[in-house]
């Protein structure tokens, strides 16, 4: 029999028993079949938690049958080949229920090669053991944080990593109110992750896994305070360690405002809001521009307006962005406002921001229905700055 | 570029592209972008020699390089070579080839090499796409280029629950899409029947933007050869003719949200199709094109701009996604890639649309081949600051 990568098909079948997952059976009562071409076929029995498996060359009882040749069958069982590829290339046909056979992907814990295999459970409790001998003290400096790990599936468990005064320690529970907590709803994934075999965004993208509180700390703080796990089973160091350069670039800059930006900014700073108004079609450009972009003309007339309006369109953002101005992650979720100011009309809007709770309040108005209104909640130290308007505040 | 003004006909002749992923730490630059470069050359039979300029560009500030196209002349092997950089945010690869185009046709050169590329990992995207906004005020207040702002126009359209199927549908099929094409960086082999689950419990964004609704962040590179009329017919069996680009765009400001009927906000998308499909007399385009790669950042875009580009009337796109009609094999195949969805090296992302869909019409992409003949192909590109770049693409030179 041909081996792929070291593993003959037969390999995969004699270790299904010992991979079989009865929780990932319960609702499962089926016959399957597997015809491997060149080597045999092969019918799965499914039932009350339970499986059995026989070679036969009769699979007619199958609910569905898996067809694939050899090298792909080993390939999609061992990670070698991706399933999906396969299947939507063609390389691997199932005959009969599709959606009864996509069950058998929850039956079998992956095939791993078996003198280089440790499990979910031992990667974790290594992964944790080293998190101490890990920790780079020095990068420490006046840092009081606590990481949280909430791994779930039969593997999982709790785990909190605290730094205080270049310190590390760290229990096997989720403690008081951590700076940022990591879920997983599997442990595998995170191993996985760590591992650098899954991407953050994928597990993100399929609802995997999520991270709740500071963000950007589990992410730009957590690798410089800890060296990189090693994969035990990693075989050492690779033929040539491949580094990455890392850097940190932060700039002076400064911006001539100009006398048509600069009239806006100085505006604010004496609690005004003020436009200016294309002499051509009439429109209010807010914040004032030197020149109507649909007329081409400049725009010269001043107008103040506001300060109260109606909200026109909020944008709720959940997503804990790093501000890229100061790499701090806005607290979510915020409210993204355009107001449309007392005075202006169509989409003069101002984009500012709305008072963290009234975002469940804002209506947002259109023709026939008016938008909450709002008035702005000034700074009390004005410097001549967008954000000498703390944000807006529904108008009561 | 003023249509009928050609002065010579230009066909692309080689197209190359790297896997595109979310980590290329194994390679550095340079080193990326000589994959997409050897794969063009490989695939055109030539060598750099051949070349007679490069045009080169990606996302400013992305990476943080000043003149990187300095620095990849190592992965191109464009010593001494007339090389010019150019950068116009998302829209960058759609412009690459317009530029690439009308250096061709102007007779300025015979055959020019655009390239492609992003390292997404090297640098801090949201932090590139920021520092677009106008550094005076707006930079305060924008973050990335994240806003609920479609998926709440298409759910007012035709209400909630149809609006959230149809989103999670395009993105299925943009999945199905991705997992013929070996290049796709995601393909997470999912199923229509997923919907509804993948509705609930896709992480929100931003309003009902949902995470999976969103595209990704790539690394990848990408690499397309043109040349004039005489050297693409000697040099190659198969060339894609270049008909014709528009570029459009209006004044870079986000004020545009008012929602009053009498101010609709811009539709640089209708705005360009209208005008491109005016100008090379084709009344019925979505009849005129066999296929159509589009970029897509979001789904709810997505499905909001197929209405603009075609001129659909009511819920005629809406349907074309509900009915699959834009799978592989439908009556207006879209993204046959994948999508920028699928793989978003966003300063390759616009070539890889007008790559791809010049592949569909040699009939040699491959899995995601569409089963019948593609003679017409549309592509399009798409900027933050609502740039629209579109080009035309055709089997025959007869029109």
């Amino acid at each position: 029999m041909a081996e792929y990568w070291g593993i003959k098909v037969e390999d995969i079948f004699n270790s299904m028993k010992e991979r079989f997952r009865p929780e990932g059976a319960k609702d499962v009562d089926a016959i399957f079949g597997y015809d491997i071409k060149d080597e045999g076929k092969w019918k799965l029995t499914v039932k009350s938690n339970g499986m059995t498996l026989e070679k036969t060359d009769d699979l007619s009882s199958c609910v569905s049958v898996m067809k694939a040749d050899g090298e792909t069958f080993v390939g999609v069982n061992t990670g070698k080949v991706d399933a999906t590829n396969a299947f939507m290339g063609g390389k691997v046909k199932v005959d009969g229920d599709m959606a009864a056979f996509g069950k058998t992907g929850k039956l079998f814990r992956k095939f791993v090669i078996a003198k280089k295999e440790m499990s979910t459970k031992e990667y974790l409790e290594n992964m944790f053991a080293t998190v101490v001998p890990r920790f780079k003290a020095s990068e420490s400096e006046g840092l009081d944080a606590s990481f949280a790990f909430d791994l779930g599936g039969t593997d999982g468990g709790k785990w909190t990593v605290f730094i205080k005064d270049k310190k590390c320690t760290v229990t096997t529970t989720i403690e008081g109110k951590p700076s940022v907590t990591l879920e997983f709803n599997e442990a595998r994934d995170y191993v996985d992750f760590i591992l650098g075999k899954i991407d953050a965004q994928s597990l993100l993208a399929g609802g995997k896994a999520s991270a709740k509180g500071d963000i950007n700390m589990m992410q730009t703080k957590w690798p410089v305070l800890f060296e990189k796990y090693k994969d035990p089973l990693g075989g050492g160091v690779p033929e040539q360690e491949l580094l990455a350069i890392k850097r940190t670039i932060s700039v002076n800059q400064r911006y001539a405002t100009g006398p048509v930006m600069g009239r806006f900014l100085k505006g604010l700073k004496e609690k005004k809001i003020i436009g200016n108004k294309c002499p051509a079609c009439g429109r209010m450009q807010m914040p004032p521009r030197e020149v109507c972009a649909e007329c081409r003309v400049r725009a010269s007339d001043f107008v103040e307006v506001g300060p109260k309006g109606e909200v026109r369109y909020m944008d709720i953002v959940y997503y804990a962005m790093p501000d890229p101005l100061t790499g701090i992650a806005r607290e979510t979720p915020y409210g993204s406002i355009n107001v449309l100011l007392d005075g202006c009309k169509g989409n003069e809007t101002l984009p500012h921001f709305i008072r963290k709770d009234q975002i469940e309040k804002i209506q947002m108005g259109w023709n026939e229905k008016k938008g909450t209104r709002v008035r702005p909640v000034w700074e009390d130290n004005r410097i001549g700055d967008i954000w000498d308007i703390k944000y807006f505040e529904i108008d009561e | 570029m003023a249509h009928r003004k050609k002065n010579r006909n230009v066909g692309i002749i080689g197209i190359g592209q790297t896997k595109h992923s979310s980590h290329r730490e194994d390679v550095n630059q340079p080193e990326m972008i000589h994959e997409a470069v050897s794969l063009a050359l490989k695939d055109a039979n030539l060598t750099m020699k051949d070349i007679d300029c490069v045009v080169h560009g990606n996302m400013e500030l992305f990476e943080m390089i000043h003149q990187p196209d300095m620095w990849h002349t190592l992965g191109t092997g464009a010593f001494g070579k007339d090389t010019i950089r150019i950068t116009t945010g998302g829209t960058v690869g759609a412009t690459i080839c317009c530029a690439s185009d009308n250096l061709v046709a102007s007779g300025m050169y015979d055959i020019v090499m655009a390239i492609g590329f992003e390292k997404q990992q090297e640098g801090h995207t949201t932090g590139g796409i920021t520092n677009m906004a106008d550094p005076l005020w707006f930079r305060k207040i924008q973050a990335g280029a994240l806003t609920g702002s479609a998926a709440y126009d298409v759910q007012r359209e035709i209400g909630v629950e149809r609006a959230n199927r149809a989103s999670m549908t395009y993105r299925i099929i943009m999945d199905k899409h991705a997992g013929l094409n070996p290049n796709a960086h995601r393909s997470f082999g999912l199923d229509f029947s997923q919907i509804d689950d993948l509705i609930k419990s896709s992480p929100k964004l931003v309003g009902d933007l949902k995470l999976i609704e969103m595209c990704s962040q790539s690394d990848g590179a990408c690499c397309v050869i043109f040349a004039c009329e005489k050297k693409a017919k000697e040099l190659s069996k198969n060339p894609v003719w270049v008909r014709d680009h528009i570029t459009k765009h209006k004044e870079e400001t986000f004020t545009i949200f008012g929602y009053d009927k009498k101010y609709p906000w811009l539709r640089t998308h209708k705005v360009a199709a209208e005008e491109l499909f005016k100008r090379n007399d084709i009344k019925d385009p979505f009849n005129y094109f066999d296929v159509f790669e589009m970029y897509d950042p979001a789904t709810w875009w997505a499905m909001d701009w197929i209405k603009d580009f075609f001129g659909l009337q009511g819920d005629e796109h809406i349907k074309l996604i509900e009915n699959h009609e834009i799978m592989i094999g439908g009556t207006m195949p879209i993204n046959l890639s994948g999508g920028v969805i699928g793989s978003n090296p966003i300063g390759a992302t616009a070539m890889i649309r007008v790559a791809e869909a010049a592949l569909q019409v040699r009939g040699n992409a491959g899995a995601h081949q569409n089963p019948t003949p593609v003679k017409h192909a549309l592509a399009s590109g798409f900027g933050g600051t609502m740039w629209t770049v579109l080009t035309m693409l055709e089997k025959e030179l007869n029109w």
